[in-house]
């Protein structure tokens, strides 16, 4: 295999958000180092100007149309890519901002904080753009390293030490999964861009290769069978970790997902739409039923995450544009809401000490507003109307009735009914039950801040959701002739003209 | 106002609730003079609407259209039709009263009004859509408000605070305890009723996405849908898929009106509800239930509703004299008005099943006559609890003594529940026992034996709350007195005397949105047969040379007929 390796300024134009991102990360570094007493709201929002930068830029690219691909198609920046780029930085934001008042928790380390976050971000960024299964490897890798040191920042904390043992173990783990599949594929096809894939013949090692790829980034997403780290690694881990790793991470390893289902195995897509509906199902139905007996607000929104986990996988089930679409859009209201419902877990937790849910008691006379914000992200988790949870099932209800996938239907359906149960639990214990003081809670500003964006989008896209779903529709775009797998697809990514050699073995 | 008289009705109460937010709590009388403001706003505008509507016209009018998702094929379409006209009054009407019944509400006025205007606004908006999402989307958004009014207003019954008192402690291990018969508390009421109607709802839901697949038009528009789906003769599973759409969507919406056997949340939730929920969940959240089959599954789905009403028939019995019974052993208040109106709902879906000009008509004004009833019923059965702070019947009486307004407005609220003649319940009931006499015989029989039930059971409750020794812990209790508590309750005995002496303009509004209907569902002959016997006669006339026989002839001309009619709307 011979590589030519070169670029031009126009590819450097293509990297600019990682490039910038990169920039800040050591200033951060830096400006930790070289100012020990600075106090560290301002390495925050220092952090957080770098990424706002960084969300400027791809904002620019987006509205501007500036797409293309680098290093032999390696690195891919299509409109999907940048909408997760947006989805990873904006989730950045908000995750930095709730980290704030956390802060003294952590005794030492408090700047590298800030650092591990963003390099995590930046990976993850790598990852949106992964269109090969090598830098899909890399990024993964990457992105994961800065988060095995988070999860386990509480140091004196037993509780984070095991989640961040149990985070690295699984994800060494994973990780070799991944590696081994990366060969298998490779060795069967002689090829590693996904779009490079699409002739590829089945063969028992081509299908082993996958589901192992499959199963290290179902690791990433927590959906069962491969979730046994999910619940005790989120209730270990510093609550802002937790809010991060529920979210971003998810986002990320769906964009290869996507690339990896809808591009390089088209033609196989009835093996593995049983795959999925299979791992939906599972997710679905187990996260939904393991969170009715959870007593710990964060052990409940984490088995509510595998069981929304699901939700998106009937999405990639159906294998369709509109089946990227909803996913896309569900991933959006997720994010407000699931972020929204941890600001409030940690708002809650610095004002009383606690995260369980017998302690949000009385949260309603407490704290209208903690309770009235927790109550919209809950409902709109368990999808009620008019909130944009119900909006995202629905987008990906029709999307998967049109593929007719009713078991699958049927069984998400149900499971709006069973979450609903756990959700409610929650509203009771804010707003009927008695609390057992009624000092009112302080909300700090910057939790506040995160609190009110997230209404503010889960509201807004609940009830006028023409504007995103637009985005999204348009944002995978290139997925548009995925539905007919015999017809002869165009590449997906305009190559490059100045991209590298064609890629040959 | 003009056409904006439908978003006048469903966004004055979202504006109401949205502006008590920023209201402080301390603030009482702003806080419900906003309520009743806003409330006030809907009322004058759905009055507008019920007498500006034109019955000569008939069909969809007020008909606002805004597109809301292109890709899902889903605008924000509203409009009234003669079914849903005096519907939308009675929740406007019924909103407006139960901002005054919870007049002295002292905890959390304002979150309590905030969910209550979303309640009743949900309502609304279900009786103006002409969009299957939308239908669904305020179907949906009517149920959790539900569950806070409930859970933080409510009131739990009698025999669960004997058992949880500290001397009843040790009731909580019997079994009677665990499963909840009759102890249930207010936080029991509240989730049982969210699930329920959440778990038919999203049945409901399924029917509805299998319309939008199998239409294969991209919407959800009804007016679109009921005109262009093609949804007959589709074999799956061994039956057809309409009639798997249709029993979706008749149980899916049928749990809230609520019919046997899917009723049991709702008395357990009118029993846990404050009053004005009562009113709301009893006058016109239960008949979303009936309201969307109307809509959804008579409109668009007329051949199959014709084949398979008859489900309704059988089980409208079973929810008369069931409800009947139990409301006439029932001893809470609350629970024998919850029973009597999951038994009179019976009545609406016999109306229903009959699918006759008549009865479907007496059917829609008896919905909209029993909202009026029943909230009366429920406002005072609550005006007796803050009284006196129990609604256990053998423990009461003689408070007609103490509360003269009150029991001389219970008398009217019974006769109309009743259906005595003078009051608007009284022409509904004839028109639906005259309209399916030829029908369904037997089911009429039955329904004269509720009425009779009717009596009895509110007799007895009429006796042990105002007749007889009164106890004296009761002496305390005091009359509504102020306009305030007043209001409410003449406001609906109003409206039900009223629309006895002038009932013409509700039937012929009503008429004129059940004509069409029943002209779709009767004259159309079942595509499924006719198809099968067009293409037997093909056959015949290919191999026998046998001629096309006139029957055919005369489906044909139907159809023709109803086109032109349809034309019409």
């Amino acid at each position: 295999m011979t590589f030519s390796f070169t670029m031009s300024p126009s590819d450097l134009l293509l990297l600019l958000p990682e490039i910038l991102l990169t920039v800040w990360l050591c200033l951060i570094l830096i400006v930790d180092f070289s100012f020990p007493r600075l106090p560290n709201e301002q390495l925050a929002y220092f952090s957080i100007a770098g990424l706002v930068a960084t969300l400027g830029c791809l904002i620019w690219f987006d509205v501007a149309g500036i797409t293309g691909t680098l290093f032999a198609n390696m690195f891919a920046l299509d409109r999907m890519a940048l909408f997760f780029k947006m989805f990873i930085v904006g989730s950045t934001i908000l995750v930095i901002l709730v980290s704030v008042d956390y802060m003294h928790r952590f005794k030492f380390f408090r700047g590298e904080y800030y650092f591990l976050v963003v390099m995590s971000a930046l990976g993850m960024m790598f990852m949106a753009s992964a269109n090969d299964l090598l830098s899909v490897f890399v990024a993964l890798e990457f992105s994961t390293l800065g988060f095995y040191v988070l999860v386990a920042y509480l140091r004196d904390d037993i509780g984070s030490n095991e989640a961040g043992i149990k985070f690295f173990i699984l994800g060494i783990f994973a990780a070799a999964l991944l590696a081994y599949g990366i060969s298998l594929v490779y060795g069967e096809t002689g090829k590693l861009v996904f779009s490079d894939m699409k002739t590829a013949q089945a063969s028992p090692g081509l299908a082993i290769g996958f589901l192992l790829i499959f199963a290290a980034l179902g690791f990433k997403i927590g959906s069962v069978p491969f979730h046994s780290w999910i619940p005790d690694t989120y209730h270990g881990s510093p609550t802002p970790v937790t809010a991060f790793l529920s979210i971003a991470p998810k986002g990320a390893a769906f964009a290869i997902l996507l690339r990896m289902f809808l591009v390089s195995l088209v033609t196989f897509k009835p093996i593995w739409t049983l795959l999925l509906v299979a791992a939906s199902i599972l997710s679905m139905t187990y996260g939904n039923i393991v969170a009715i007996a959870q007593k710990n607000m964060k052990r409940l929104l984490a088995y509510s995450g595998i069981a929304q986990i699901g939700n998106v996988l009937i999405g990639l089930a159906t294998g369709t544009k509109m089946g990227s679409d909803a996913m896309l859009f569900y991933l959006l209201t997720y994010l407000f809401a699931n972020l929204g419902a941890f600001a409030i877990v940690i708002a809650v937790s610095e004002a009383i000490g606690s995260e369980e849910i017998d302690d949000y008691s009385g949260l309603g006379r407490r704290s209208p507003f903690l309770a009235f914000s927790m109550l919209i992200f809950l409902l709109s988790l368990a999808g009620v109307p008019p909130l944009a949870g119900f909006i995202g099932k629905l987008y990906i209800f029709v999307a998967a009735i049109k593929e007719g996938l009713y078991v699958l239907i049927t069984v998400g359906l149900i499971n709006i009914v069973i979450s609903m149960y756990y959700y409610l639990i929650v509203v009771k214990k804010m707003y009927v039950s008695e609390p057992h003081d009624r000092s009112p809670l302080k909300v700090s500003g910057p939790i506040k801040a995160v609190i009110y964006v997230c209404l503010a989008g889960t509201l807004a896209i609940g009830i006028y959701p023409q504007p995103v779903t637009d985005w999204v529709v348009s944002a995978v775009m290139m997925f548009a002739d995925v539905a007919d797998p015999t017809a002869s697809l165009p590449a997906p990514l305009p190559s490059s003209p100045s991209g590298a050699s064609p890629h040959d073995s | 106002m003009g056409d904006l008289t439908l978003l006048f009705i469903l966004f004055a109460p979202f504006v109401g609730a949205i502006a008590l937010i920023f209201v402080s709590n301390r603030q009482t009388m702003l806080v419900r003079g906003i309520a009743a403001g806003s409330a006030f706003i809907s009322l004058l505008a759905s009055l507008y609407l019920f007498y500006a509507y034109d019955h000569v016209k008939g069909g969809f009018q007020f008909v606002q259209q805004f597109e809301w998702s292109r890709q899902l094929g889903i605008s924000l379409h509203l409009g009234v039709d003669g079914i849903g006209t005096p519907l939308v009054l009675a929740s406007s009407i019924l909103l407006f009263a139960g901002i005054f019944v919870s007049w002295h509400i002292k905890d959390r006025t304002k979150e309590f009004y905030i969910w209550l205007l979303i309640l009743a606004a949900a309502t609304i908006g279900v009786f103006m859509s002409l969009d299957l999402f939308f239908l669904f989307f305020f179907y949906e958004m009517s149920v959790i408000p539900m569950y806070l009014l409930l859970g933080m207003w409510g009131s739990h019954t009698k025999t669960y605070n004997e058992m949880t008192d500290p001397e009843g402690l040790k009731l909580r291990d019997s079994v009677k305890f665990i499963f909840n018969f009759g102890s249930n508390s207010k936080e029991y009421a509240a989730m049982k009723l969210v699930l329920f109607l959440s778990a038919f709802a999203v049945a409901a839901l399924m029917g509805i996405l299998l319309i939008y697949k199998y239409s294969g038009l991209n919407t959800f528009d009804i007016l679109v849908l009921r005109e262009q789906a093609k949804l007959m003769n589709i074999p799956v599973l061994g039956t057809t898929l309409d009639k798997i759409i249709w029993i979706l969507i008749f149980f899916g919406f049928a749990s809230i009106a609520p019919l046997w056997p899917l009723h049991s949340w709702s008395p357990v939730g009118h029993a846990a509800a404050p009053a004005a929920t009562s009113m709301l969940h009893a006058g016109v959240l239960m008949k979303l239930g009936h309201f969307s089959i109307i809509r959804v599954a008579f409109e668009i789905l007329p051949e199959t509703t014709r084949e398979l009403m008859p489900i309704a028939a059988v089980l409208c019995m079973f929810s008369i004299v069931y409800g009947g019974f139990v409301a006439f052993y029932a001893k809470d208040t609350k629970y024998v008005i919850g029973y009597s109106s999951s038994s009179h709902m019976g009545y609406v879906f016999l109306g229903m099943a009959a699918l006759d000009y008549i009865s479907l008509t007496g059917a829609v004004m008896y919905m909209f006559a029993h909202a009026m009833a029943t909230a009366m019923l429920f406002a005072m059965a609550g005006w007796v609890y803050d009284q006196t702070h129990t609604r256990d019947i053998p423990s009461l009486g003689g408070l007609s003594n103490r509360m003269p307004f009150i029991s001389g407005c219970f008398v009217v609220g019974c006769m109309a529940s009743i259906g005595v003649p003078g009051t608007v319940n009284f022409i509904a009931e004839v028109m639906i026992i005259v309209g399916s006499w030829n029908k369904y015989p037997l089911q009429v029989i039955v329904a004269v034996v509720g009425i009779v039930l009717t009596l009895a059971y509110l007799f007895k409750m009429m006796r042990g709350l105002f007749y007889g020794p009164m106890d004296q812990k009761y002496s305390h209790a005091h009359d509504a007195v102020s306009l305030p508590d007043r209001l409410p309750l003449l406001i609906m005995i109003t409206v039900t005397i009223g629309f006895f002496f002038f009932p013409m303009h509700l039937y012929n509004v009503v008429r004129s949105g059940v004509d069409p209907l029943i002209a779709k569902i009767t004259r159309v002959v079942p595509v499924a047969s006719q198809d099968r016997e067009l293409l037997s006669v093909k056959r015949e006339a290919q191999t026998g040379g046998v001629p096309n026989r006139p029957q055919d002839v005369s489906d044909n001309a139907s159809r023709d007929t109803l086109h032109a009619s349809r034309g019409k709307e």
